[in-house]
């Protein structure tokens, strides 16, 4: 379950409308990822919010495994389309997966916390991960 | 003869699975050493740099600890692994302008406990709100999750492969043979590596630095007073760091280079050295992939060339001019942060390394690494 905090509430009440957004820099117009406090390519901190496509690429990815081998997360750096990096969960067959796949946000609706924005291959990705985007 | 600040104490605990004892005390402990190796009584310290860990004991107090008074220098130094190489850089600036003469530079740490597994030490507690929440729901918080899409980022950009890493590791391994402290010992063939169970793809567990109790600590002294200590003389001939802070976005070098790229050459540079004059690499290996990066960025081979550096063998004892990692370094000797490769690069600089001693050992690079390949510090090192 993942909560919001007041930096990121933002964030969140996008995510809540199925709208990806990161950060915009009103100096440079730059977009950088949504976690960032000052633009990272002016160093401005007027930063507001932007809505993004939702679609990247896999930059790097890995497979986190408990003490019997069992698959515990699958989790990787994605390259938006407009540039920003997210480092979020992945909804997808390992093996499938490889630099520069082609991926698409989809929002996990969670009971308690905040939907959450996880990344599927790009053919998977008009199905949605729970039937809905 | 040089001028530089010279390292001429140095001071080992007990390391490794060392239980009932605090981090503080493992620091007094390491400095009492230190000044005994170099011939001084702690009263003649008059700067005490302290390099805390995770645990939170250990602070200015330990000049209290220590007896030690009236000091010209006592600061805590804080710079995740790479604290040991910077803090000897201030106690050299510190040094040099005439603010103190005999500086103790040291790190301990006991993250081990009876009651838990070593790994349970280094691993994230209650998940956080916010953006690191969504990190930590993804799997990412943690070091060998972010070392992880580090390594395979270089492996999707350079081809580098698992039994290439592997390589690293089974060498190390038998460096560590030859060091007594070392808290792993056994042989390792590349096949134990390739069959030690996946923490985090594309790194395995024998990727993996340990988890040690314990603490080491180093005296810098001018070059004048050097000369008549007990110890022959380790000089600071250079030191550097950088901190690239890759922006999380298109471009980024996340994974594909670290601070190493500037900071090696820069402290060579002010060592009037050049990389082929390097003997002996000490680097910073929490993971291997951490030291194929830096072999690279620091110019031992062309980038994208570290995998085909370190395979067949090369890093072996005896294999080839260039010693890396000789006393087994983070991944089988122990592991206190920056001061693991800083001590080793003492004992072989000094040629005190006994059965691992390697036979060119006059110019010696150490490197410290913080953060997920943020953060870089060197120091070059000569008789």
């Amino acid at each position: 379950m993942v909560l919001r905090d007041d930096r990121s509430a933002p964030f969140f009440d996008a995510a809540r409308r199925a709208e990806l957004v990161v950060r915009h820099c009103t100096g440079c117009g730059e977009l950088a990822a949504p976690r960032v406090r000052a633009c990272p390519t002016c160093s401005a901190t007027a930063l507001d919010w932007a809505p993004v496509s939702g679609a990247g690429t896999l930059v790097s990815w890995t497979v986190l495994r408990d003490r019997a081998g069992g698959v515990t997360a699958v989790g990787g750096i994605v390259e938006l389309a407009e540039g920003p990096w997210l480092r979020v969960r992945l909804a997808a067959d390992p093996e499938t997966l490889e630099a520069g796949l082609a991926v698409a946000v989809a929002f996990e609706h969670q009971d308690d916390g905040e939907p959450v924005p996880v990344f599927v291959p790009r053919e998977r990705a008009e199905e949605g991960v729970d039937g809905r985007r | 003869m040089t001028a530089a600040p010279a390292i001429v104490g140095l001071g080992i605990t007990e390391v490794g699975k060392v239980y009932d004892r605090t981090a503080r005390d493992f620091a007094a402990d390491a400095v009492r050493r230190a000044c005994a190796d170099a011939g001084i009584s702690t009263g003649e310290l008059d700067g005490l740099l302290v390099l805390p860990g995770l645990s939170d004991d250990l602070d200015l107090g330990l000049a209290e600890d220590l007896g030690v008074r009236d000091l010209k220098l006592l600061n805590e130094i804080r710079g995740d692994g790479t604290s040991a190489c910077t803090a000897i850089t201030f106690a050299c600036l510190a040094i040099g302008s005439g603010m103190a003469g005999m500086v103790a530079c040291v790190f301990a740490d006991a993250p081990l406990r009876r009651d838990r597994r070593a790994g349970a030490a280094y691993t994230p507690q209650e998940p956080p709100a916010g953006f690191d929440g969504l990190i930590a729901d993804a799997g990412l918080a943690g070091g060998h999750a972010q070392y992880a899409l580090a390594t395979r980022r270089h492996m999707a950009a350079f081809g580098t492969t698992s039994e290439q890493l592997g390589a690293i590791a089974v060498a190390q391994r038998a460096w560590a043979r030859g060091n007594p402290l070392a808290q792993q010992r056994d042989p390792m063939t590349l096949a134990d590596h390739q069959n030690s169970r996946l923490i985090a793809d594309p790194l395995r567990l024998l990727d993996c630095c340990l988890v040690s109790n314990g603490g080491i600590a180093v005296i810098v002294a001018s070059a004048s007073r050097a000369r008549a200590l007990a110890q022959p003389p380790v000089h600071v001939l250079g030191h550097a760091q950088s901190h690239p802070i890759h922006p999380e976005g298109r471009g980024s070098g996340f994974g594909l280079v670290s601070g190493a790229a500037r900071s090696g050459p820069a402290a060579l540079r002010m060592a009037g050295a050049t990389i082929e004059d390097v003997g002996v690499a000490e680097l910073y290996d929490c993971f291997t992939f951490a030291v194929l990066l830096t072999l690279e960025d620091y110019g031992f081979c062309a980038k994208g060339e570290g995998g085909p550096f370190v395979e067949e063998g090369r890093l072996l004892p005896g294999a080839g001019r260039l010693a890396v990692n000789t006393g087994g370094g983070q991944l089988s000797g122990y592991y206190l942060w920056g001061m693991t490769p800083v001590a080793e690069a003492v004992i072989q600089a000094r040629g005190a390394g006994g059965d691992r001693q390697a036979d060119d050992h006059e110019l010696v690079m150490v490197s410290g690494n913080g953060g997920v390949l943020h953060h870089h510090s060197t120091l070059v090192l000569g008789a």
